[in-house]
């Protein structure tokens, strides 16, 4: 940045105006951000060192909701669901999408916009219209997946998907990987062409077949479309509610519980307020530490 | 909001600053103004009512009572909410610490629900209700008592009245009489004839048991009237009202578990049902595919509605030993509570007394659904209705009313759908599954004491 | 976190970008990786299709038929399938909740993000780190770490079960992202083109609604976009702060119709297609703006 006497250039004040003016600017957004957002994480931490119904008077008990918290198998169990979640949402479509990638042609492609256009529908759709749509697909009567599968002899894999021990995490998690997959894929296609060519020309002189291609030229250059796929699925995957919500409510026998629907579950359905706070604390500490690290790595790689 | 906004964003400064100006100016005439709440014109009365009667039959019920009740209340005119089981369950509590809440909610009795309410303050005392309009007439003690609880809603069955149930609730036997007639089987006088009779129809290839457990709780009531084959009424009171030391690690229940279990893996279940939904479980039985149905008393006015009139007939779970007594998993609908803070409380009031007065009754019996003030003696002979209100007879006459396990501490409800779902689901032990539900319960014990 | 916004912005660009170098080799014919890239092209966007397609069908069909023809068209087209959603589940209301939520929230949220935009992106001023780190902190945190203490606070208010209960708050989240993108946006314009105006003597406000904001367009238009589709969507904070039956969105309006009616699978998807069509139409229009925005590393 250029250091000038006066001012730097393209500052969109004139000298008599600052710097007030620019908080006069900030403040109205400000206000009601910290009202309304700020505020909040602020109580939400105080509440979690409360015993609090959410009418009585809180009483004050230290860490005590935390130590419940590390106690509880519930909590545990939807802390590793969620865990597991992160596989379906974020590992999947990240490599599915790359593996696309690196098969598809990087010529342009006629009717890309198209394809780009059908493929992120899902992720523009309400996850309650997903939940329903999927919830019918999985049906173990009337629901077009176990109807297709005994349509084609497959019988034995049909069965309840999402009442199933085993299967009922998987089969939302599966909802995850769908709704996330062509998210990645329109970035990473985007990414791929605003690749140089002239690096991939320079690999092939180097007699990169196309695996080392993919390795040294096409991976790198998607480095951001890398991280963004990643930052955005792993909060998705980390903070699910709605579609855990219509679709299973955590059941069969919490097989299904993710942390936010305790969270949910705590504060407004048996009215434990400061320990639902707790658990939304830890939650929050759980996104930034992951988002932080994702960004912190991609910055690493990018230097090294 | 101002109308000017309406239409969707063009970004012109202009509409930028209007739309700005107008949130401005609204907030400076008089503060923020209460967008979307309805001011009731001068003498018109909107009183907000939320229920689980959201089937189709059980539903037209309480449109008609509804609508009688706004011809007879002019300048009343009623809001109505109708939801299933667990999503009123799910969404009541929320609602009722509203200003703006429901008037008057139907509430799941029991510490999770009512009970949890009741502390919060929530909840307005029906007492002096009851007394006024001779409700207390209309319950027996024993259903007063599933209705209170202490102030502090941590006693179950004491206390003041905070709910008014409606229908009749109790769990038992649908059958299909055909099926019945083309095994040449008679009804069951024992538990050991059940079971076999439900061999028989397995064996003749059909579905002895329409059943669906995706919510969970449909399998508290399958549970719980194998359970009652071995335990008796004290320990079940004691139980409920977490009296004299109660536990859920008996051999009695441990026994009812495998029972349970048994007949899970025999295949006596529709296959699936994990994944089945409770509203889409009934409706095969209802089409004719499968021999029995064992729920609640709830779901009588929607087979009527579905099948042959004379298709279907209900009995009681029958005792191992014939003649003797069995409780049944038993009580009335969830109870209609009045929101604490309603302005409309007395309307409230009124209009619950609607519910439980004698045109309900008619109205309940026409749907083929037992009221709790049914009569006996209008029950057509031969039909599914004269079963149940014969069945509900029975239960009064020989104090065999038993309860809903649910409503047994506060996160009850919780492990037992889920605990039960692992012992279906094959994932636990009968044994570990008591020790598991005690956990729950020992530990709500414990906190109680202290 | 705010390279994020910045760097990859600019999702539009890679058409007109590599449009001569692509365009020389579509000369080209048909070779096998050409195909494959079709096939495979062709197979993800019917997967990702596939059940809007076969929810919208199942709507138009009754129960019995669905059981019998999952995939194919219906025999009859029962129109009146969604008519009877329509009136049953009130989405009539509900849509009219949604839409009332959803465009102040928009247009308020650009506003304020624009001069919020502004100030981190042209101006110095004291103190202007720390306000800044904390907006992006609400980009990060996740609703459910506020949820409950806005409840409380909302309760107090006397504001549970208006409008305003869901309008405020996400004017709130949103104005965070806004900051951070219209600040990439501004900082982004050459010097000279805020120089000349401040020649003429324009003071800041003029400078940004004359000279800045006519070139801003398409940038306002994805994140208006992007808020639009946060507020619509938005679940956790309607089920908590909304209860009364007038105010639900659509959203909450689909997830209890389809509890109380399971076992209606036409009336089910008739409703699920109601609810999706709005947001459907929208994408259709806007399109661009979409992917834009929501491959922009935005999160909510």
């Amino acid at each position: 940045m250029r250091v000038t006497r006066a001012r730097a250039p393209g500052l969109g004040y004139r000298p008599g105006e600052r710097p007030w003016t620019a908080l006069l600017y900030v403040l109205p957004g400000f206000v009601i951000y910290a009202l309304f957002v700020l505020l909040p994480i602020g109580q939400t931490v105080r509440y979690s060192f409360f015993d609090w119904d959410g009418f009585s008077t809180p009483e004050f008990t230290g860490f005590d909701n935390y130590v419940t918290l590390f106690r509880d198998e519930v909590f545990r169990l939807a802390l590793r669901n969620n865990l597991v979640l992160l596989v379906f949402y974020t590992l999947f479509p990240i490599a599915l999408a790359l593996l696309l990638t690196a098969l598809l042609t990087r010529r342009r492609i006629r009717g890309l916009g198209f394809y780009r256009a059908g493929l992120f529908v899902p992720q523009v759709m309400s996850m309650v219209v997903v939940g329903v749509v999927w919830r019918w697909i999985y049906n173990p009567t009337f629901g077009p997946l176990n109807q297709g599968l005994r349509a084609v002899g497959l019988d034995g894999w049909a069965r309840p998907w999402l009442g199933d021990f085993r299967f009922a995490l998987p089969a939302v998690g599966m909802i995850g990987t769908w709704v996330g997959y062509g998210f990645a894929m329109v970035l990473f296609i985007a990414g791929v062409q605003r690749i140089d060519e002239d690096l991939y020309d320079a690999a092939k002189l180097d007699g990169a077949g196309s695996w080392q291609q993919f390795r040294a030229v096409t991976l790198p250059g998607l480095r951001n479309e890398v991280t963004i796929a990643l930052v955005t699925t792993l909060i998705a995957a980390l903070r699910t509610f709605d579609l855990v919500y219509v679709t299973t409510r955590g059941g069969p026998a919490n097989r299904t519980r993710v942390v936010a629907l305790e969270i949910y579950n705590n504060a407004f359905g048996i009215s434990r307020v400061g320990y639902a706070a707790a658990i939304a604390v830890v939650l929050t500490l759980v996104v930034l530490v992951v988002s932080y690290a994702v960004i912190t790595l991609r910055m690493r790689t990018a230097e090294g | 909001m101002s109308h000017r906004t309406r239409r969707l964003p063009s970004l012109s400064r202009r509409d930028v600053l209007r739309g700005a100006g107008a949130i401005g100016a609204a907030a400076a005439a008089g503060g923020l103004p209460r967008a979307g709440r309805r001011t009731a014109a001068q003498g018109e009365v909107t009183l907000k009512v939320w229920d689980s009667y959201a089937r189709d039959a059980e539903s037209g019920v309480i449109d008609t009572l509804n609508e009688e009740f706004q011809a007879s209340h002019p300048g009343v005119s009623i809001e109505r909410v109708a939801r299933r089981f667990d999503d009123l369950k799910a969404t009541a509590r929320l609602a009722l610490s509203s200003d703006d809440g429901p008037d008057v909610c139907q509430i799941n009795q029991g510490l999770s629900d009512m009970g949890v309410m009741v502390a919060g303050g929530i909840l307005t005392d029906l007492t002096p209700y009851a007394t006024r309009y001779g409700w207390n007439q209309k319950l027996s003690a024993g259903v007063i008592a599933r209705n209170s609880f202490t102030p502090d809603g941590a006693n179950l069955g004491e206390g003041s009245l905070f709910g008014m149930p409606v229908t009749a609730e109790f769990v038992g036997v649908y059958y299909n009489k055909e099926k019945l007639a083309a095994l040449g089987a008679e009804l069951p006088a024992t538990f050991a004839d059940l079971e076999a009779l439900l061999k028989g129809f397995q064996e003749a290839g059909e579905v002895p048991i329409a059943f669906g457990n995706a919510e969970g709780w449909p399998a508290i009531h399958t549970y719980g009237e194998i359970q009652n084959l071995y335990v008796d009424r004290t320990y079940i009171d004691n139980f409920i009202y977490g009296r004299g030391g109660a536990s859920f690690a008996t051999p009695e229940n441990e026994r009812a578990a495998a029972k349970l279990r048994e007949w899970t893996e025999a295949g006596y279940f529709s296959p699936d049902f994990s994944g089945i939904d409770y509203d889409t479980s009934w409706p095969p039985f209802a089409d004719g595919q499968a021999a029995t149905l064992i729920t609640g008393s709830w779901i009588s006015g929607e087979l009527y509605g579905r099948g042959v009139e004379d298709r279907f007939g209900f009995f009681l779970t029958p005792p191992e030993m014939a003649g003797t007594p069995k409780l049944s998993v038993a009580g009335t609908s969830m109870g209609y509570a009045i929101r604490n803070g309603s302005p409309n409380a007395d309307l409230g009031a009124e209009y619950i007394d609607s519910m439980v007065s004698a045109r309900a009754a008619e109205l309940w019996a026409e749907a083929e659904t037992v009221h709790i003030g049914v009569d006996p003696t209008k029950a057509e002979p031969g039909t599914l209705y004269a079963d149940m209100v014969a069945a509900w007879t029975r239960l009064n006459e020989t104090d065999t009313v038993g309860h809903y396990l649910d409503w047994a501490t506060p996160t009850f409800y919780d492990t037992l759908t889920a605990s039960l779902q692992e012992l279906l689901g094959m994932a636990v032990e009968p044994a570990q599954f008591v020790e598991q539900v005690e956990a729950d319960y020992a530990a709500y014990l414990a906190e109680k004491g202290a | 976190m705010a390279q994020l916004g910045e760097t990859v912005d600019g999702f539009g660009r890679p058409d007109a970008a590599r449009g001569a170098r692509g365009g020389e080799r579509t000369k080209a014919r048909w070779e096998p990786r050409l195909v494959l890239t079709y096939g495979l092209l062709t197979f993800f966007l019917l997967l990702a299709i596939g059940p809007f397609v076969i929810i919208v069908l199942a709507a138009l069909k009754t129960g019995e038929e669905i059981g019998r023809n999952v995939f194919g068209l219906p025999e009859v087209w029962r129109w009146g399938n969604l008519a009877d959603a329509w009136t049953q589940g009130q989405f009539a209301r509900y849509f009219r909740s949604s839409v009332i939520v959803a465009v102040p929230v928009v247009v308020v949220s650009c506003f304020l993000s624009i001069l919020t935009g502004y100030a981190f992106g042209r101006m110095r001023f004291p103190g202007s780190r720390l306000l800044f780190f904390l907006l992006l902190l609400g980009i990060m945190v996740p609703g459910e770490a506020v949820v409950i203490p806005l409840y409380h606070n909302l309760r107090r208010m006397d504001l549970l079960d208006t409008y305003w209960a869901m309008i405020l708050p996400d004017i709130a989240f949103s104005v965070s992202f806004g900051t951070l993108w219209m600040r990439g946006f501004f900082s982004q314009v050459p010097p000279e083109l805020v120089d000349a105006a401040t020649v003429d003597g324009s003071n800041s406000w003029q400078t940004l609604w004359r000279i800045l904001l006519p070139n801003a367009q398409p940038a306002i238009l994805t994140m208006a976009v992007l808020f639009f589709v946060w507020t619509w969507n938005d679940f956790l904070l309607p089920l908590v702060v909304i209860t009364d039956e007038n105010l639900r969105t659509l959203p909450l309006g689909l997830a209890f119709f389809q509890g109380r009616f399971t076992s209606d699978l036409p009336l089910t998807a008739a409703g699920a297609t109601i609810v999706a069509l709005p947001t459907i139409l929208v994408y259709a229009v806007l399109q661009r703006h979409f992917i834009r925005g929501l491959t922009s590393g935005a999160v909510k």
